[in-house]
């Protein structure tokens, strides 16, 4: 076999594997996409039919008329407001660990790693009953400083890592100029550090939006569920009506994938960057 | 920095601080402290000291869940870290295609975790007729997925393995991007095939981030909640109850929250044993590079 050949075989390989892979990985979206989008009589025909004959948007029409908008707007809500929280007290943060070497730093970077470690699950049982003392149980407000202690350690481990990829001079010489250390973050450092900023609020709204284990236990009533409970909830109330579930989960999904495509060239800069945890 | 003092990088990191502090450490701390008492429906009663704790360890059901979840963690850890590491070495050069591949194999890991179980448990279903249809030409045409106890946990390790592979890949793609390629160069100048390769410089070189990804694949699988929750209920006849589940069920439908804690301490106990095996190689890591 001449060496051009050899090339295009291992070409071929390559695409006809990574096209398995990607085929494994996307079809049970694909089929819940095609099912969300079929007639209710047509959902359990047999054979299955993978690309619907008729396009119907009646699932989506009875998450709507089940009042689906409230519990969207309670991911957005929670979801923006724990990127703030995030963005805000992890730069700060962020910043003097990349900036100072202080008795402690160690051992503050040894209780990130270790947060980040520490599986979530195994805190809901203690974390329910403080909410309900502090009288956040139900409340958009104790779901945004829970999911903001969460992904915290993961913040502040993607930004000290990008700034320190950021010149010491330039603030110095800010504040030569006359600026306060805050001045020189907010004005200097912050602008320069979109990309770090971005990937790091990527992480966090990942968690936000898809969070179901917090928002399962610290909700009790309709007040502050978020979309993933809603879905929760139809899995219990249609059982196997799988036209609106799967229509509740392209709901979930589309938004997401959407801002990933959106934002890929800084998602893949904080993924490929080392500033993935572990 | 020199004229940085100590005190202003405390202020920065003490917002920080605080939130750990009040969201993760005080919860825990009362946790212990209502572990140690009965509890009804919130309401602190008596002090039982130890009870509790003896009452979880000599519970059937728990010692049950306990075993399903190390034949769960076991096959999981095994096909999900086979996954991600073939996945990291097809998908390892910055090409084009690579590149798209790697997007796509996260996509899974990406979108909620509820809303993954729940679409493979469509498909897993008997009524989609889709496994049916796949299964028929294999003589496999009346296997039930979910309402066979062996099957229903094949399913759940599938589960596993279809989201959680893409962590895998991620954690060691890292590890494969820093092994020297002049290695690789030299041994195959002196005659080192690819799999002599592999096994020769790769292997060693990735110990670290081997290590890393299996100790964290472990605690993500002991801890798991929503697979079985969504996918299997914990059912046929709690054949896929594992400690997540079974730790959910005592505290929140049982409402049995003394023990619960009891219950949720040991298992944070064990994934602190786990951390900080995780602390001590990311600082090997940390002092190799």
């Amino acid at each position: 076999m001449n060496y051009r050949a050899a090339i295009a075989l291992r070409k071929t390989v390559d695409i006809a594997v990574t096209a398995l892979v990607a085929a494994v990985c996307l079809a049970p979206i694909l089929w819940g996409l095609s099912t969300s989008l079929k007639p209710a009589n047509r959902i359990m025909e047999y054979p299955p039919r993978l690309v619907p004959e008729t396009i119907s948007f009646e699932h989506y029409q009875t998450l709507w008329d089940q009042g689906i908008l409230h519990y969207i707007m309670n991911s957005v809500l929670v979801s923006a407001f724990t990127i703030a929280l995030c963005l805000g007290v992890g730069s700060l943060a962020g910043y003097a660990l990349a900036r100072f070497a202080f008795p402690g730093k160690s051992a503050i970077l040894f209780t990130i790693v270790a947060v980040m470690s520490v599986p979530i699950s195994s805190l809901l049982v203690p974390t329910f009953g403080f909410m309900v003392d502090l009288n956040l149980l139900n409340t958009r407000t104790g779901l945004v400083l829970l999911y903001a202690a969460y992904e915290l350690p993961m913040t502040v481990w993607i930004l000290q890592a990008f700034f320190q990829t950021i010149p010491v001079e330039l603030e110095r010489a800010a504040m030569v100029d006359g600026y306060s250390r805050m001045q020189a973050i907010r004005r200097v450092i912050l602008p320069l550090s979109t990309t770090g900023l971005v990937a790091a609020g990527l992480f966090v709204l990942t968690f936000a939006w898809n969070d179901f284990v917090v928002a399962l236990v610290m909700t009790t009533n309709e007040d502050a569920r978020t979309l993933p409970i809603a879905i929760y909830n139809f899995l219990g109330y249609y059982g196997r009506e799988w036209g609106p579930l799967t229509a509740g989960a392209m709901v979930s999904i589309v938004p997401l994938i959407t801002i990933f495509v959106i934002f890929q060239r800084h998602f893949l800069a904080g993924a490929t960057g080392g500033s993935v945890k572990g | 920095m020199t004229h940085g003092s100590n005190r202003a990088a405390w202020w920065l990191v003490t917002p920080f601080l605080a939130m750990e502090l009040i969201f993760v450490a005080i919860p825990l701390g009362i946790g212990a402290f209502l572990s140690f008492y009965k509890v009804d429906f919130l309401e602190r009663t008596d002090f039982v000291g130890l009870g509790n704790y003896w009452t979880v360890i000599t519970s059937p059901a728990v010692l049950r869940s306990l075993w399903l979840t190390t034949v769960f963690t076991s096959f999981a850890l095994i096909f999900t870290f086979a996954a991600g590491f073939s996945l990291a070495l097809l998908f390892q050069r910055d090409t084009r295609l690579h590149i798209f591949g790697r997007a796509v194999v996260l996509i899974p890991f990406t979108i909620s975790m509820l809303v993954g179980s729940m679409l493979l448990k469509w498909i897993f279903s008997s009524e989609a007729g889709l496994m049916t249809t796949v299964l028929a030409p294999l003589g496999l045409g009346n296997v039930s997925i979910l309402a066979d106890p062996n099957n229903a946990m094949a399913a759940l390790v599938f589960n596993a393995m279809w989201r959680d592979a893409a962590f895998a890949m991620i954690l060691l793609m890292a590890g494969l991007k820093s092994v020297p390629l002049q290695l690789y160069d030299a041994a195959k100048i002196d005659g080192a095939g690819p799999i002599q390769r592999f096994v020769k410089i790769t292997l060693p070189m990735m110990r670290l981030p081997i290590l890393i990804t299996f100790v964290r694949l472990i605690i993500h699988f002991t801890n798991i909640l929503t697979f079985p929750l969504i996918l299997t209920g914990g059912g046929p006849s709690d054949a896929t109850t594992i400690l997540g589940l079974q730790l959910y069920r005592t505290g929140f439908q049982d409402y049995r929250l003394g023990i619960a804690n009891a219950f949720a301490l040991m298992l944070f106990a064990f994934n602190i044993v786990l951390i900080l095996i995780v602390i001590r190689l990311f600082r090997a890591k940390e002092q190799q590079a």
